[in-house]
């Protein structure tokens, strides 16, 4: 295969094919998500949504990129990346000392629940497909990692086993090259019994008790040329959310359990949660395993310009890469500023517009006289002196809006009072109403297509891999290599609206999904109408809001009658928060109660011509939202939300 | 191909006119006692195949196997229950006084709502093994024309299957009903999340003592189908691709159509080399059939020396170039090669009001894959 000419379309790890090219492209700031408190000895799950660079994680920890990343450790561009490693006792000056072994679910073990014999022996097999599978891919791991031949160098390992569990029809102490046979053919006993065409034969169905492998993988039982491995094992079971929900809980359940001397990582998606468990976010940890990591949540929570510099490290690293055009930054090639002589014309005209519809709002009153002068003598560039009387109009008409209810309509206000009053949350509206207004651009610049992201990496390269397209296409054809805002804006709006098309094609009942979706965009355009920008963040809604109370009655509904009711929003929610396009923040305190707040994804905020800030959200009681799931968000209707439950 | 014969190969492939022909002159020479299997569904060609057959009479039993669909409450082919009944009521009015029916169905799903499961492909693979009286049958006609790709891929398989291990005489005809403009106008709603190896068809792909071993995946390409290749590369995860192209087709453009469609996927995101790409006739799966097994065979004296390699066969294509894969599947798989069938499903499908206007387009083909014409 070629060398990639838009690096950025290489989306998931499993398609990198060469390790040193992973190197290069994996951002070392992922790691920081792992706790760094017991980290190799209690079971733990991690969480994304598609996309989220669980796979990718988990590669970063393989023997082939251990390998890779050692032998690389001069070079500057891999040294932050080998550091973390060595601070994480993964590589020590020796060489790797850790045997990552990813062992993916998405395989065929769902198509043993569909075999037609008893659970009982449903169970049998699986442990006996887990276990074959798991000593063959520590078989071929073990040499990987010492650089010898696969198979070839089976011979070289030797196994000396003493547990109980172990099947009767293999001696120990046995080489790597006698387990690998032994292991390779129950693993094709099992694939023949699901393979077949008709009725399974009716010969008892050998299989395993336990899953006994997790017990003999350990660096005590393995020696190479009689020399004990010694290094960490950790076996990393990816897409756990492919198996059935019986074989999922009983991994989950088997594996903590048998507290294995061997670190175990379970990686899944979030669609893997039941809608009890996704509506509380699967927040739940114990004493043998680690509160999960849900990897959006994780850059969600940490200050978000770490996401940022993370994302334009990740777009750098690939930039590099490109075949055909040279290109250091990828941020540079994005144009950040509006200042220049071609719109200056047009936030002069910005500029006359609104002066002229805040005096003709505030008619004779001397109310806002003040703050008026204020803004006439206010310097800086047009585009700033234009949010700047834009911003003027928002207070203008929240304060008439209030005057109306306490009937003060005449007071002089302040600047004081203008200047509490001018938050940045205003300015953000405003900057978003004059491009709404006048087609100014609004959704450009690196900082907003970070954010569009919505802390989720394959969404990231969505977007910037567009981008980055365009400047290929404009270095080709020797033009300027930065893209202008507009040419931006209309590039992002473009893939917003294939994913937005795709939700039917992508995901179960998605014409349900894109309804209930439309039912907020409806709720948001409707309040963002009204001019006030009142809401927090960007001063628009781009969430709702459930307490806490009614999540738990959706949630935990225990009559029948309850249980239908809630059934068809509850799936929808589930789809939702499972394909990322609805955000959940859990317990949030406002107004004396406590909050789910479920955010729109921020490529849908842009999709719907919505602020990109967090903040924004309104209180929506269950009823309601079940009326959206049916008939969507009726305009007329303000039943739903409340006055003071808002954010 | 040294030394590799081609089971099909020559074959027997009628279609258009000679479709007519052909049935009026094998169901002439003697008596045929025939099960005609085929899927209730609301494509407006459901019943066309077995009306041809019955025009054509002949001397023996013609009985029915109606395959049914259990696709749960939410599929969103629900909505054409009307145009499935008003097939369903045209084949009891085909079958009138000439045979029997006899109804299997075929679970689509298990599990529950949101983590539900595809087994159609299972359920399919096993339909066959229910017919105890398979064997007073000479003819089993298989009708693709309402069936999804996931449903007669292991139901042709099984038949195959059955006739070999009993080294039965059984013929076993496929027939396809080809309308491009008809099938442009069914369109998928909502793409499986994740892709499969049909039932009968995994070989033993996804087994860890083989990992490592380069696999070549080929998948026969059709329009409008990207989110599905997206998924179904993600499960095959291939070393190396060699699309197949419809070329010669109906319109000659469509190899460039699908090439400009795709070029971001096949180019820049799988870096598949151009000399990779292989053209195929869109009207003969025989010839889909030959061109992978070619391409199988030269893989494999390649690579055997150095330990060998898998294949992936997939088909989002028209129904009749899809059975090419099959074929070639099934009878590299007998060899025991390592090659499998990747598929993807759509959760429900949409489709236009009125298809009458296009009907006339339809177009019939036949293709006898085992029995007296091979023999």
């Amino acid at each position: 295969m070629r060398e990639p000419r838009n690096p950025f379309r290489m989306r998931s790890s499993e398609h990198i094919d060469s390790d040193s090219t992973f190197i290069r492209l994996f951002c070392p700031e992922g790691l920081d998500l792992l706790p760094q408190n017991k980290l190799w000895e209690r079971v733990q799950i991690i969480r994304s949504a598609p996309g989220g660079g669980k796979t990718t994680l988990l590669r970063a920890f393989t023997p082939n990129v251990l390998n890779t990343l050692y032998e690389s450790q001069s070079n500057e561009d891999y040294k932050m990346l080998f550091n973390k490693m060595k601070q994480l006792d993964v590589i020590t000056e020796d060489g790797p000392n850790l045997l990552g072994i990813v062992l993916s679910c998405s395989r065929n073990y769902a198509t043993l629940e569909d075999l037609d014999c008893n659970p009982v022996q449903k169970e049998r097999l699986l442990y006996a497909l887990l276990n074959a599978r798991i000593i063959l891919a520590t078989l071929r791991n073990v040499l990987i990692l010492k650089k010898m031949n696969y198979p070839n160098d089976l011979h070289r390992i030797t196994f000396e086993i003493n547990i109980d569990a172990f099947p009767a029809d293999i001696e120990t102490p046995c080489t790597g090259r006698q387990l690998y046979e032994w292991a390779r053919s129950v693993e094709k006993s099992v694939s023949d019994i699901m393979d077949r065409f008709g009725p399974i034969e009716r010969k008892p169905i050998q299989g395993h008790d336990t899953l006994f492998s997790l017990e003999m993988i350990t660096p005590d039982h393995i020696s190479i040329d009689g020399n004990p491995l010694k290094c960490r094992v950790l076996i990393m079971f990816d897409d756990v959310h492919q198996l059935s929900l019986n074989q999922r809980r009983k991994l989950i359940q088997t594996v903590i359990e048998a507290r294995p001397v061997v670190s175990v990582w379970l990686a899944e998606r979030l669609e893997a949660l039941a809608p009890d468990e996704l509506l509380a976010s699967g927040v739940i940890a114990g004493r043998e395993y680690e509160r999960p990591i849900n990897m959006e949540e994780y850059w969600r929570n940490v200050h978000n310009k770490r996401f940022e510099k993370a994302m334009i490290d990740i777009a750098d690293r690939r930039a590099r890469s490109a075949r055909d055009i040279p290109i250091v930054s990828f941020d540079a090639c994005l144009q950040e500023s509006l200042d220049g002589a071609k719109w200056n014309q047009v936030f002069q005209q910005t500029i006359d517009t609104c002066e002229k519809r805040i005096m003709d709002k505030k008619g004779n009153s001397k109310k806002y006289d003040d703050w008026i002068r204020s803004k006439e003598i206010e310097e800086g560039t047009l585009r700033q002196q234009a949010i700047g009387w834009r911003t003027l109009e928002i207070l203008i008409e929240r304060d008439l809006n209030k005057s109306q209810l306490s009937f003060d309509f005449d007071n002089i206000l302040s600047l004081d009072e203008l200047e509490h009053r001018d938050n940045s949350s205003a300015q953000a509206a405003a900057e978003l109403y004059l491009a709404e207004e006048f087609n100014i651009p609004y959704y450009y610049g690196i900082s907003r297509v970070t954010s569009i992201a919505s802390y989720n990496i394959e969404q990231f390269l969505d977007f910037s891999g567009e981008l980055f397209e365009e400047i290929i296409a404009s270095t080709l054809l020797k033009r300027q290599q930065s893209l202008d805002p507009s040419r931006q804006e209309a590039i992002q709006k473009k893939v917003a609206q294939q994913r937005w098309d795709d939700i039917i094609r992508r995901i179960p009942n998605g014409r349900g999904v894109q309804n209930f979706l439309l039912a907020i965009k409806d709720l948001a355009n409707e309040e963002w109408d009204k001019g006030t920008a009142s809401y927090g963040g960007g001063g628009g809604i781009t969430g709702i809001g459930i307490t806490m109370v009614d999540r738990d009655k959706m949630v935990k509904s225990d009559s029948n009658y309850q249980h239908a009711m809630y059934k068809n929003l509850n799936t929808i929610l589930s789809l939702c928060i499972s394909n990322h396009l609805l955000e959940v923040t859990l317990g949030l305190k406002q107004g004396g109660k406590s909050w789910m707040i479920l955010y729109l994804n921020r490529w849908l905020c842009l999709q719907f011509g919505l602020p990109l800030q967090y903040g924004g959200w309104k209180s929506i009681k269950p009823k309601e939202l079940i009326n959206w799931v049916d008939k969507g968000y009726r305009l007329s209707d303000k039943n739903g939300g409340s006055l003071f439950d808002e954010g | 191909m040294k030394g590799d014969s081609m089971r099909w190969d020559p074959y027997l492939l009628k279609g258009g006119e000679e479709f007519g022909k052909f049935c009026n002159q094998y169901l002439g020479l003697g008596e045929k006692e025939i099960l005609y299997v085929l899927g209730k569904g609301f494509d407006p060609r459901m019943c066309n195949g077995i009306e041809q057959l019955l025009y054509y009479g002949g001397k023996g039993k013609r009985d029915c196997l109606l395959i049914e669909f259990e696709e749960g409450e939410e599929s969103s082919s629900h909505q054409y229950s009307p145009r499935a009944h008003r097939n369903l009521e045209k084949l009891h009015e085909l079958m009138s006084g000439k045979g029997i029916i006899r109804r299997e169905s075929v679970q689509m799903w298990s599990g529950d709502d949101i983590r539900k499961r595809r087994i159609g492909s299972f359920s399919a693979g096993n339909v066959m093994s229910k017919i105890e009286n398979i064997d007073e049958y000479t003819d089993i006609v298989v009708d693709v024309s309402a069936m999804p790709q996931s449903i007669y891929f292991p139901l042709i398989g099984s038949c195959l299957s059955l006739i070999d291990e009993r080294a039965s005489h059984i013929s076993l005809h496929i027939i396809v009903c080809e309308n491009v403009m008809i099938d442009k106008r069914i369109i998928d709603d909502g793409i499986d999340d994740k892709a499969y190896y049909v039932h009968g068809f995994s070989s033993g792909l996804e087994n860890e003592a083989t990992e490592g071993i380069p696999k070549i995946w080929i998948p026969i390409l059709g329009e409008g189908n990207s989110v599905k290749l997206e998924r179904i590369y993600t499960l095959v995860s291939p070393d190396e691709i060699c699309p197949v192209l419809p070329s010669p087709s109906a319109n000659p453009r469509q190899g460039d159509d699908i090439l400009l469609e795709y070029r971001e996927l096949i180019f820049d995101q799988w870096r598949v080399e151009p000399k990779n790409i292989i053209y195929s006739s869109e009207q003969n799966p025989f010839e889909a059939y030959r061109q992978i097994c070619r391409t199988v065979l030269h893989y494999e004296q390649a690579l055997n020396p150095l330990g060998g390699c898998k294949f992936v066969i997939s088909a989002v294509s028209s129904k009749l170039i899809s059975l090419g894969a099959l074929l070639a599947t099934y009878e590299l798989k007998r060899k025991g090669k390592s090659i499998g069938l990747a598929h993807i499903e759509a959760q429900g499908y949409t489709m236009q009001r009125d298809m009458s206007d296009f009907e006339a387009n339809n177009e019939l083909f036949t293709l006898s894959l085992s029995g007296s014409c091979y023999e």
